[in-house]
């Protein structure tokens, strides 16, 4: 296979897989959760559905069966999201400044905290950027999500609690995964960012909170690579 | 179905899916390679992953000595297993097998 040919969309469902792995039992746990705590499992599946971001779901589940009124519930879980807004420009940067985005409408939708670890390990080895693979990686994602979610919900709450042996490795996956997927872009001259980031993540989350921590720590990483930290050259 | 959980839902999920794709459309051809702009951008992948794996071992490195056996176990399996094979899903599977047989023992 040439790394100079585009990449293709089932390229793109290939590399989707460990995430499809991870996801899958992460969004049957939430489903389970959600029925668990009151919600119908049209509702859970609606959150997976239109949502469709891990945390701010389990968050959602939590103010939502706390009785919270309903703007005051959307405001932390969008500000959760708000991170996303640098996983755009950054993937493009990498991917080449003048990277095809016409069908971006579409992928867009689909690029969670790890599509786009997928997607930058993948430029990482030395692979093209393309839509379909985009579209690929994004659908396998968001189709584990989803059928997770919906048998999660049909299995109802409690479901895990006689096998905890399998919740606990399962819950394990993500950590897993974020590891790996780190792993998979690292080089030296960025261990100063990933060294601050994960301090400051720390940090914020030990003495203020989680929501805090993680954009604390990707911004301060971030700042730190501004300040030249991750080395001089383009990555 | 409720209205209230569907109208949460629309509400966030429209911030979200702006937070991601709005920003897609900034023309960066003509970004400095080199500039500060430019290190930010190259910097925000792995601060990103380095931030979401801490959060996500942060609360079995907060609890009991006990829960940071598999936590170990699993992160070494994780390292183990991507310096041996350079595969994402193998790393992945092994890490998590890793963590449940350590927790299973103890």
């Amino acid at each position: 296979m040439s790394k100079d040919l585009p990449s293709t969309f089932a390229q793109g469902l290939v590399a989707s897989v460990p995430i499809a792995l991870g996801y899958f039992p992460i969004a049957f746990a939430f489903g389970v959760s959600a029925t668990g705590q009151g919600l119908s499992g049209p509702e859970a599946f609606a959150l997976s559905l239109i949502v469709y971001a891990g945390a701010a779901q389990f968050l959602a589940l939590a103010l939502i069966t706390g009785g919270a009124p309903l703007l005051l519930a959307a405001f932390p879980l969008i500000a959760m999201n708000i991170r996303h807004v640098l996983y755009g420009p950054a993937l493009i940067k990498r991917a080449g400044g003048d990277a095809a985005r016409r069908f971006a409408w579409i992928w867009a939708f689909g690029l969670t905290d790890e599509v786009f670890g997928a997607a930058l390990g993948h430029l990482a080895r030395g692979r093209t950027f393309s839509e379909p693979f985009m579209g690929g990686l994004g659908l396998g994602a968001y189709s584990a999500w989803l059928a997770g979610t919906a048998i999660g919900a049909f299995a109802g709450g409690g479901a895990l609690a006689g096998y905890p042996v399998i919740e606990a490795a399962l819950g394990f996956m993500l950590p897993a995964l974020f590891l790996a997927l780190l792993l998979s872009i690292l080089t030296r001259p960025q261990l100063p960012i990933i060294a601050i980031a994960a301090a400051v993540t720390i940090g914020l989350t030990v003495f203020w909170s989680g929501t805090a921590g993680i954009l604390g720590g990707m911004l301060a990483g971030a700042l730190a690579g501004v300040l030249g930290l991750g080395g001089r050259h383009e990555s | 179905m409720r209205a209230e959980v569907l109208i949460l839902c629309l509400i966030v999920g429209a911030f979200t899916y702006g937070f991601r794709l709005v920003p897609t459309r900034l023309d960066l051809s003509k970004l400095n390679p080199v500039g500060p702009l430019s290190r930010f951008l190259s910097s925000t992948g792995p601060a990103a992953i380095a931030t979401l794996f801490v959060a996500s071992i942060l609360p079995s490195l907060q609890g009991p000595w006990q829960a940071q056996l598999p936590l170990g176990a699993g992160v070494l399996a994780v390292l183990i297993g991507y310096a041996s094979t350079r595969s994402v899903v193998v790393a992945t599977l092994l890490g998590s097998f890793a963590y449940g047989l350590v927790f299973a023992l103890i």
